[in-house]
């Protein structure tokens, strides 16, 4: 396929791609490009030749990227003058957004940020920015998207992105290893993270007697506050002092050796009582296996989305029977670092854990609330797995029993799905908490009404046990659901 | 020509990186503040900077 941009096809610009006015990322039918300015081309070209480039695209911590022709008037988005050359990029199957990442997650691509400045310096290379949105995940595998992020570094300027890296991953990893507190809502609230300020605001006294917060967060805050507006004098002392790319290398090593000792672990439980499995005889789980094990291989899925993934078990039987990307969401942070930390020590790059609640998945955010697309209109998936799941939010999530339903067919995938009937034993909890008479619609009977109104039922096996019924479906209707998932972009 | 990045540093932001930079950054803490002392800052001196 030639690597062209097709004549008189429309690129799509990304819309979460207009801060770097050097370098903006484009769709078309072929892929994902990049057009860049004359000054972007300049670093392009000052990157393209280094052994970074080489080393990281390498083994896939940059995502891969090859020049194209750009001919006249290909990016009709765009002026003319404005674009001087074309790349073309890898495309990374799902796209996600650190407000879905457990604490692993957010400090692997925080540890790669640096790793790519720190082999940056030694070829007079920086990172113009430091923003964890340039940062993706294939499988569990951190790639750095945006190769526009690199520049040569102007000599004797301070990291200008080390207020960002603050910000948006040392801030947030902070909050998690030192006060215990997620940082995923405020990030997701926040498109530009965590103000200095903010942070000095939630350390206590004590905190001060951890690592980095003296200075990275009380100093920073301080002098913040104190010397807001003058940039440019600020600047220009600095260079006059002879600050140089040796001082902004020691900053970034301290800096790696911190994030490196920012640890969580998820609170004890999570882990030892997988969700509802306890609920379940071997025979059930065994059945339930072959289930997923048949219909993931009865054809060639491209993407899978595995809601309620929990340890990422019926992922990962979807991935050996031959699925192409699973997207494995679990609103428990707990169990997808779990998962996350498995998936990467065994190098996977197939199965991508999210920490996704259903019933509040990230809703689209930013410039015209389009910059970055809402968790669940990312991707078309061709498959959806949804085990042990629809108690949960159709009795705790209050969401009627229809209406789920009616949500999944509006996915137009494929479907296999667990129903554990009233007398299940995990229903009866989730319903004891819940006012008698309450819940009436989550009945087996109404359920498969419901079912069968949106789905044509391939197949219904009630597991031994006899409290959980599973079903494997089609959509009514549907045109066949083409994969039209996003992809790598940049700021 | 000074070069201008699209995200805006902090001016507070940038001068912590001499004040965490450790021993790398002894020599141009002391040449800032020596400056600072011997006034040559802050009166708008025109300044040759990077094209």
């Amino acid at each position: 396929m030639s690597p062209e941009i097709a004549g008189g096809e429309r690129a799509r610009v990304e819309p979460g791609s207009f801060r770097d006015a050097d370098s903006t990322v484009l769709y078309t039918r072929d892929g994902v490009f990049r057009a860049l300015s004359a000054q972007g081309l300049e670093d392009f070209e000052a990157l393209a030749a280094s052994r970074l480039f080489e080393d990281f695209t390498g083994d896939g911590r940059l995502v891969g990227t090859e020049r194209v022709e750009a001919a006249h008037g290909d990016v009709p988005a765009l002026r003319n003058e404005d674009v001087a050359a074309l790349l073309r990029h890898e495309r990374i199957p799902f796209v996600s957004y650190p407000y879905e990442w457990p604490f692993g997650m957010l400090r692997d691509a925080a540890l790669l940020q640096l790793d790519l400045l720190l082999a940056g310096l030694d070829e007079d290379l920086i990172l113009k920015d430091s923003s964890p949105y340039n940062v993706q995940f294939r499988g569990a595998q951190a790639t750095f998207v945006d190769v526009g992020s690199f520049e040569r570094l102007p000599e004797g300027e301070p990291w200008i992105g080390y207020r960002q890296f603050c910000m948006l991953f040392l801030y947030p990893l902070m909050l998690q290893a030192y006060k215990g507190l997620a940082p995923h809502a405020w990030l997701r609230g926040a498109i530009d993270g965590i103000t200095p300020g903010q942070m000095s605001a939630v350390t206590s006294a004590r905190d001060v007697l951890r690592r980095g917060v003296l200075t990275h967060v009380r100093l920073h805050a301080r002098l913040e506050r104190h010397h807001g507006e003058r940039p440019r004098e600020v600047k220009r002392e600095l260079r006059q002092a002879g600050f140089n790319k040796e001082l902004i290398r020691a900053n970034v090593s301290k800096l790696r050796k911190l994030v490196g000792r920012l640890a969580w672990s998820p609170p004890s439980g999570v882990w030892t009582d997988y969700g509802d499995r306890a609920h379940y005889t071997d025979r059930d789980t065994e059945e339930k296996d072959n289930l997923v094990r048949e219909v993931a291989g009865s054809r060639k899925w491209d993407l899978v989305w595995d809601l309620g993934a929990n340890d990422g078990r019926h992922s990962r039987l979807a991935a050996d029977a031959g699925a192409g990307y699973i997207v494995a969401m679990d609103g428990d942070q707990g169990a997808i670092e779990h998962l996350y930390r498995s998936l990467r020590d065994e190098g996977d790059r197939r199965i991508l854990p999210l920490t996704v609640n259903l019933t509040d998945p990230s809703p689209a955010v930013g410039w015209r609330g389009v910059e970055r697309k809402a968790a669940l209109d990312r991707g078309r998936p061709d498959l959806v797995l949804c085990l042990a799941l629809v108690h949960h939010v159709s009795i705790a999530g209050n969401v009627p029993i229809r209406e789920v339903v009616e949500w999944l067919r509006s996915l137009g995938a494929a479907l296999v799905i667990e129903f554990p009937t009233r007398e299940d034993p995990k229903v009866e909890q989730l319903l004891a908490a819940k006012r008698p008479g309450t819940h009436l619609d989550y009945d087996r009977e109404f359920f498969e009404r419901c079912l069968g109104e949106a789905f044509e039922v391939e197949r219904s096996e009630r597991l031994s046990s006899g409290t959980r019924v599973l079903y494997s479906a089609r959509p009514r209707g549907a045109s066949s659901a083409a994969g039209d998932g996003h992809t790598a972009l940049g700021r | 020509m000074e070069i201008v990045a699209y995200l805006d540093p902090g001016s507070g932001s940038m001068i912590i990186q001499i004040l965490v930079g450790g021993l790398a950054a002894v020599g141009v803490t002391m040449k800032l503040y020596w400056r600072r002392i011997t006034g040559v800052f802050g009166r708008g001196k025109k300044v040759e900077e990077k094209s």
